[in-house]
């Protein structure tokens, strides 16, 4: 399997087909740890290549979410449909199977193992030497190091543990990494939080591209929707643990999404109203 | 505002020359002090600055006993324990390298050659036969140990010291706490323990004199396989990963729990499979033959041979030179004439300096990082 390409930014082709379908869905997931209550009662839906932003404080559900959509955590109640199927994630082996990938917040590198190793990490390749089943190392080294090039990430090498790396290379490294698996659906969680400006800006040119030539539909998860406004489709607030507000960004300015969010969600029910009258595009 | 955000004046990626990217070097900060130079070179080169430690050991011992420790029958005693230690600092490590740790070991070395000679005595099961039984029992110690640690919660550290008593209680108890003459069958005792080696008749590279290391050469093939499974195959870069990030390893789809618990058997397996080969050496099961220090000498010749306990790295094959020096530094301070007790003032520094060391390097990894 020769490393997929990188596609070229195309124009042409319109950010989100109005038609898509919805391929998943999270219906009123409920998820306790102990006596905290992380998530509510919380829905979400994606529709094919559509980009969606979580939005919310510390401790409103988000990441909880997204650990449930990857198989990291099971929850308590609730279902999750996958093309109109109910699935059932018991690990992350098994999202990872269904096409789901995730970009976790602390990246899930590997600080002792080389780059090339945490790219192939869980889908090693291997060749067969004397009957063993042993590790293709430069197979994955030389598919690590032309996959890196044509994203033009610059590292210093691919046999460099992933400890030697900034943090902004590690983003990369995780991003590209996540994208190698080919998803149908892909989750950053925090995906600008260690980047500068041209890091950040290189990340989300990736995303624009991921969903218009490929048509991946991409969840993700972020402090403040000012940074990604432009690359989303539509904002979903979560508040204590519940969506409170699902917004379109095409039929919603950022000025009224501020007015919104500043005047709803002193309270919740304000809030649910107000993401009502936002949102549901056309 | 937020800027827009589509890369415009990017090159598309597809301009970018191939390599160019690769060639160009970013933030890696290389050491420039003399003594951040010499933590790398230590760290480049773990096994070989060990190895050195090991040859200038042999050297001052050889001159210090007057040319006595280079000699067949005296080596063979350094070998033997070096292959006894080595066995069990190689599963050491590898739990090391998940952030685990197996003091039980002790026990399971004791209850392999037990079972095996028990079965023999009472029912006449061949000693093949009860030695496979025997290593399965101690692999099943492991998975009591995996277990407890993983689903439970206990620290390792605290698991197996409850299962190093309560193992070592069943073996000592079982028969009352007899040692048993174990028979001789030919081959099986002959290709794993037994030492036909005779000074007076059989020549330095006769096959007799193989059989002097015995214990040595077994370790040597084990501490072969267990580099191979550690470097090249998926199980041994996912115990990296267990042991360097655990959450992220989980994340990322490995199955730390049971990774970890695999290890755990193997520590069990190799401290049986030593003590079947320590047992046919003498053709007496002892039951206290792991009590004594053996589980804390095993785990400080892995960490001599360059592994922390902080996980996420180590060498076996640095295990088996930390299993020859604390051997060496056993046997060849007595031969030169210090008290017995004294080799154990050296053992002590030598783990302290290792280990030092060991962090030291490893802080100096982390320090590169930015």
């Amino acid at each position: 399997m020769s490393p997929p390409a990188i596609p070229v930014l195309d124009q042409n082709i319109p950010a989100l087909d109005p038609d898509a379908p919805v391929i998943l869905e999270m219906r009123h997931i409920i998820k306790t740890f102990g006596a905290v209550t992380a998530l509510v009662d919380a829905s979400i839906k994606l529709r094919r290549g559509e980009v969606l932003a979580l939005v919310g404080d510390n401790g409103a559900g988000k990441s909880t979410l997204i650990k449930i959509l990857s198989g990291f955590h099971q929850p308590d109640a609730g279902t999750i449909i996958l093309n109109g199927e109910e699935v059932r994630f018991a690990s992350p082996r098994a999202a990872r199977a269904h096409g789901i990938e995730t970009v976790y917040q602390d990246l899930a590198l590997i600080g002792d193992l080389s780059i090339f190793h945490n790219m192939f990490l869980g889908r090693e390749y291997h060749k067969r030497i004397l009957g063993l089943n042993l590790l293709d190392n430069e197979k994955m080294r030389d598919l690590a190091v032309k996959y890196l090039e044509t994203m033009a990430i610059s590292i210093p090498s691919v046999e460099s543990t992933v400890d030697l790396l900034s943090g902004g290379q590690r983003q990369c490294v995780a991003v590209a990494r996540s994208i190698y698996a080919s998803p149908t659906i892909l989750v950053l969680d925090e995906p600008l939080a260690a980047l500068g400006v041209r890091e950040g800006g290189q990340v989300l040119g990736l995303i624009q591209n991921l969903r218009r030539q490929r048509r991946v539909s991409i969840i993700l998860i972020v402090h403040n929707y000012n940074q990604v406004f432009e690359v989303c489709d539509r904002i979903n607030f979560l508040h204590s643990g519940g969506i409170v507000l699902d917004a379109s960004t095409t039929e919603t300015s950022e000025e009224e999404l501020i007015h919104i969010v500043k005047s709803g969600l002193g309270g919740r029910a304000t809030a649910a109203a107000a993401g009502e009258a936002g949102s549901e595009p056309a | 505002m937020s800027p827009k955000l589509e890369p415009k004046n990017e090159p598309p990626a597809s301009t970018i020359e191939p390599g160019l990217a690769a060639t160009r070097r970013v933030g890696v900060a290389l050491p420039n002090t003399i003594l951040d130079k010499l933590l790398f070179i230590l760290f480049r080169y773990r096994e070989a600055s060990i190895a050195a430690v090991a040859v200038a050991l042999v050297v001052y011992f050889q001159i210090g006993s007057r040319g006595q420790f280079i000699d067949a029958q005296f080596l063979g005693v350094v070998f033997r324990d070096t292959g006894r230690f080595g066995l069990i600092a190689v599963a050491e490590t590898m739990l090391m390298i998940t952030a685990e740790i197996d003091l039980s070991v002790g026990s399971t070395f004791a209850l392999a050659p037990y079972t095996m000679g028990l079965l023999s005595v009472t029912w006449d099961v061949p000693l093949a036969v009860g030695a496979l039984a025997g290593v399965a029992l101690c692999v099943l110690v492991g998975v009591v140990n995996g277990v407890i640690t993983v689903r439970f919660r206990v620290p390792s550290l605290i698991t197996t010291v409850g299962t190093l008593f309560f193992v070592q209680g069943i073996v000592v108890s079982i028969y009352n706490s007899q040692p048993i003459m174990t028979p001789v069958e030919e081959p099986f005792n002959e290709f794993f323990g037994e030492s036909l080696y005779n000074p007076r008749a059989d020549g330095l590279l006769s096959w007799h004199s193989l059989s002097a290391f015995t214990p040595v050469l077994w370790a040597v093939v084990v501490v072969a396989a267990m580099s191979v499974v550690l470097n090249r195959t998926t199980f041994g870069l996912h115990t990296i990963a267990t042991g360097s990030n655990p959450i992220g390893a989980r994340e990322i789809g490995v199955r730390t729990d049971r990774i970890k618990v695999y290890n755990f058997m193997i520590a069990g397996g190799l401290a049986g499979f030593a003590g079947i080969i320590n047992t046919l050496q003498f053709s007496s099961a002892d039951p206290a033959a792991g009590a004594g220090f053996l589980n804390l000498e095993a785990i400080a010749a892995a960490v001599i041979g360059g592994t922390s306990l902080l996980g996420g790295s180590g060498t076996v094959i640095g295990a088996l030179i930390g299993a020859f020096v604390v051997a060496t530094l056993n046997n060849g301070l007595v031969m030169i004439g210090a008290q017995a007790t004294v080799s154990d003032i050296f053992l002590g520094a030598g783990i302290l300096a290792a280990m030092i060391l060991n962090v030291q390097v490893d802080r100096l990894r982390t320090r590169r990082r930015k």
